[in-house]
């Protein structure tokens, strides 16, 4: 095996007594579709509180492993993921977790923003009304007021929320979705290039967005954008070929890349 | 083999061989070097093909379509050119004769005077205060009927001298050598209007060497008249479409240089055969309205549109008296309108839960295995004739219907009831409805499904709260549609529902439906301008707009939806 241990966070020394304690651990996970392999003893430790972004060519395996962490792959017919992945310790993939529940604690927001066929109150006030969040009218729509300003959509929003969410720009939209996420109080957030539908003013948004919220969760963002990456993380992890080849604090990974497939990638030699 | 059919595989041989001159031709005048054409060589071909083809196809389309009409009227003049020295005998005969003078001239007076006394009774009816007279106008329409009754008898008095004058004019003439096409001109022009059609049919028949429904020496006499005119315009055409043929290959050929722009030709051209299509197929269909439409007024004449929408009563066979016009029975329209309400709800009842229900399954919930069976099954459904449904609707679950109420103590139980023609007519709907469903739902982004997922909702809410609200309108339109549908159904619903014109909620009872008095007002024999038939095209023409408004309404729903997720 490669030395996939580097990857693990406690040898990333230097971060000094800041350091936010681990939230996932992955240890050897992979997974395979069909049978093809897709990822491969993927290792890694991400901290809480702050902002870890994943880069790497398409078809990498960057989704892949985001959608393992709230057990999306169970969607996906033929998906089989093997190793260990713990989120505060308790194992994700364990028999005895209830996808239902862990999901409700990892929230995700995709590439296209998807707003469901609804007002954009109800798509905010989607989640704690099939998990009982709210006990009256009056608590759902102090709900959906907190999570439409943590996602900074409020001002926009609050006088038209009975228009469907679908009326609202794509950068809206996904400030929605993101509403839609925080309405269920997770702890992680997965973010699978949610900006690469937008234009450089909803993406700025979202970015400044993001960085709000770090304070609060654990963020894991998919990117194709260097300057994204470099822009909103803490710590950086390159993909290549389903496996990883490099993890540490971002402004490490962009000004002295250990590897050389790092380098390549980050300075535009291929991708 | 006809001399058409001849010229017309010349004139695809010709066809053929233009294709390749042109692109002979083109490849030639670069010398092999096609990169220097403006267009592909076969564009070249393709350009003197159908110039070559096009002009003398759509003759001989034109000669197939109105060739015979024209032979009609070419046959037509000429025999009235033969006939006009008997007809001028003729005139001259009934001028001179006393009897028929008297007949016309009582007529034209009698006439008259009906006339006049409808113009006093319109006076009365006007009329106000002391004026008024009931007794009077009583008096007055009497009067008027038996005057009518004397009109009608002169004119008929009159009509049958004319023909006795026509017969002895007629066997004069023969009498005195005159030639059958002279007699036979006399007896067509003589003829009343509908029997003079008959007449030419009769000989085009015999000039075409089939059966007709009579024969003698003057339809002998006109069939040889049709048969030289056929001949003329068919060595015409035949002769002016390899005229066109040839004429097209020679012009076209010379066109080909190599910066001839074949292609965009060729593409105008394509252009133009489209759309002719197309304006064909809406102009059939406008045609179609259009006679509905002016059925539907004539019917309207003699049965008011209120009456025929909003009557009660639905007896279109009883005739209460032969000779009143509009008289014969009821036109009230509500009880059709009714049963094709009840079937189709009966119908919707049955097909849009199962039908739905079984669309989930299949797209959320089915292993591909599953579905790649079921969903053909589910199809082939939707491809046996309505007549099999028809029978076992009556055969299997009519009786069984009315065993089953016999049993829970109703009594007099049809088999042919509203409930087992909607209920078979539902089974035939579902897979409509379960296909088309099945479509839209798969159709609704799985982007959709991720992020309900996500979210941790379970499968059975991400259906009921993303996947169903995304795909409801199109789900509704397919419901539309399959109610568009059920309307216009017939054959299980003649076979299955019976015919009683009965105006009920009651499903154990039979009713009909707008399609099944369709059928029965136009089967056996009728009369064409009778309200009974008429009555029809008025049916027809409501069971055009119910359809006609289901399915823009289907479409707009099925279009709003297209918009939001592509
Ligand atoms: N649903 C799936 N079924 C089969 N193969 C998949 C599926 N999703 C991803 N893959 C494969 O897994 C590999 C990694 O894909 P992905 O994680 O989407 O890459 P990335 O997000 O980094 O672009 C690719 O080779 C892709 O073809
Ligand atoms: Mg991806």
């Amino acid at each position: 095996m490669p030395d996939n241990q580097s990857h693990i966070l406690d040898q990333n020394a230097g971060f000094g007594e800041t350091e936010p304690p681990i939230k996932v651990a992955a240890r050897d996970v992979c997974v395979a579709y069909d049978g093809k392999q897709a990822l491969n003893h993927v290792s890694i430790d991400i901290p809480d509180r702050s902002v870890t972004a994943f880069i790497g060519p398409s078809g990498c395996g960057k989704s892949t492993f985001l959608r393992c962490l709230n057990r999306m792959n169970d969607t996906i017919e033929g998906a089989r993921v093997t190793g260990s992945l713990k989120i505060d310790g308790a194992e994700v993939n364990d028999k005895s977790i209830d996808p239902v529940v862990l999901r409700a604690s990892v929230g995700m927001v995709f590439q296209k923003p998807n707003p469901f066929p609804k007002s954009i109150y109800d798509n905010v006030a989607y989640g704690p009304r099939i998990h009982g969040l709210a006990l009256s009218r009056n608590d759902l729509d102090g709900i959906v007021e907190s999570s439409l300003k943590k996602a900074g959509l409020w001002e926009e929003v609050a006088d038209r929320l009975n228009d469907p969410g679908t009326s609202l720009s794509g950068g809206q939209q996904q400030r929605l979705v993101i509403a839609r996420a925080i309405a269920i109080n997770p702890e992680v957030i997965l973010m699978d290039e949610p900006c690469s539908a937008l234009d450089p003013i909803a993406t700025a948004k979202i970015e400044e967005l993001i960085d709000e919220l770090r304070e609060n969760y654990c963020i894991i963002i998919v990117t194709h954008s260097m300057q994204q990456a470099a822009r909103v993380s803490q710590r950086t992890a390159f993909f290549h070929m389903g496996t990883l080849v490099e993890f540490g604090r971002t402004e490490d990974i962009f000004t002295n890349p250990r590897d050389p497939r790092t380098q390549d990638y980050i300075t535009g030699r291929f991708g | 083999m006809s001399v058409i059919a001849i010229v017309a595989l010349m004139v695809i041989v010709m066809l053929a061989g233009g294709f390749y001159v042109g692109r002979a031709r083109a490849i030639g005048a670069v010398n092999g070097n096609t990169v220097r054409l403006h267009s592909l060589p076969n564009y070249h071909g393709y350009y003197v093909a159908i110039w070559t083809g096009l002009p003398a196809f759509l003759l001989l389309a034109a000669y197939g379509i109105f060739g015979g009409q024209a032979v009609e009227r070419l046959t037509f003049s000429e025999l009235q050119r033969e006939a006009s020295a008997l007809n001028a005998r003729l005139e001259e005969r009934l001028l001179s004769d006393a009897e028929y003078e008297e007949f016309r001239g009582a007529a034209l007076q009698l006439r008259e005077r009906v006339n006049a006394i409808g113009d006093d009774m319109q006076r009365l009816r006007s009329a106000r205060g002391e004026e008024r007279d009931p007794a009077r106008l009583e008096q007055l329409q009497q009067e008027q009927r038996e005057a009518l009754n004397s009109a009608t008898a002169a004119e008929e008095a009159a009509i049958g001298r004319r023909a006795e004058l026509v017969a002895a004019v007629g066997s004069e003439a023969e009498a005195a050598g005159a030639s059958m096409r002279q007699l036979a001109g006399f007896e067509l022009v003589q003829a009343p209007r509908e029997q003079r059609q008959l007449f030419l049919s009769d000989a085009m028949q015999i000039a075409n060497g089939a059966l007709s429904s009579r024969e003698s020496a003057e339809l002998n006499a006109a069939a040889r008249i049709v048969a030289r005119y056929q001949d003329r315009i068919r060595y015409f055409v035949a002769v002016l479409a390899l005229v066109f043929a040839a004429g097209g290959l020679l012009r076209t050929r010379s066109q080909v240089i190599p910066d001839f722009r074949a292609r965009n030709h060729v593409e105008r051209l394509i252009t133009g055969l489209l759309l002719l299509s197309s304006v064909l197929a809406i102009l059939t269909t406008v045609g179609i309205v259009f006679s509905l439409l002016f059925e539907s007024i004539r019917f309207f004449s003699t049965v008011p549109v209120s009456e025929f929408l909003f009557g009660l009563q639905w007896s279109p066979q009883i005739a209460l008296r032969a000779d009143q016009v509009g008289q014969s029975g009821a036109f009230g329209a509500v009880p059709l309108f009714a049963g094709t309400a009840l079937i189709t709800l009966i119908a919707m009842a049955v097909a849009v839960p199962i039908g739905l229900l079984s669309a989930i399954y299949l797209s959320e919930y089915a292993g591909p295995r599953f579905r790649a069976t079921a969903k053909p099954v589910l199809e082939i459904l939707a491809g046996i004739p309505t007549v099999v449904y028809g029978f076992f609707a009556l055969l299997t679950v009519g009786p069984a219907i009315r065993g089953l109420f016999t049993w829970l103590g109703f009594d007099d139980v049809v088999t042919q009831s509203a409930l087992s023609a909607g209920l078979v007519m539902g089974v035939m709907i579902i897979p409509f409805i379960s296909s088309l469903s099945d479509d839209v739902i798969n159709s609704v982004p799985q982007t959709l499904r991720d992020g309900s997922y996500a979210m941790g909702a379970t499968r059975s809410e991400t259906i009921t709260r993303v996947v169903m609200p995304a795909a409801l309108p199109g789900i509704v339109g397919a419901i539309l549609l399959a109610v568009s549908r059920a309307v216009g159904e017939t054959m299980i619903v003649v076979m299955a529902a019976g015919q009683g014109a009965n105006l009920t909620a009651n499903p154990l009872e039979s009713v009909t439906t707008i399609t099944v008095q369709i059928v029965m007002l136009l089967t056996g024999d009728q009369e064409f301008d009778s309200p009974k038939t008429l009555s029809a095209f008025a049916l027809g023409l409501v069971l055009f707009v119910i359809t006609l408004i289901m399915n823009v309404i289907a479409l707009r729903v099925v279009q709003r939806y297209r918009e939001k997720y592509d």
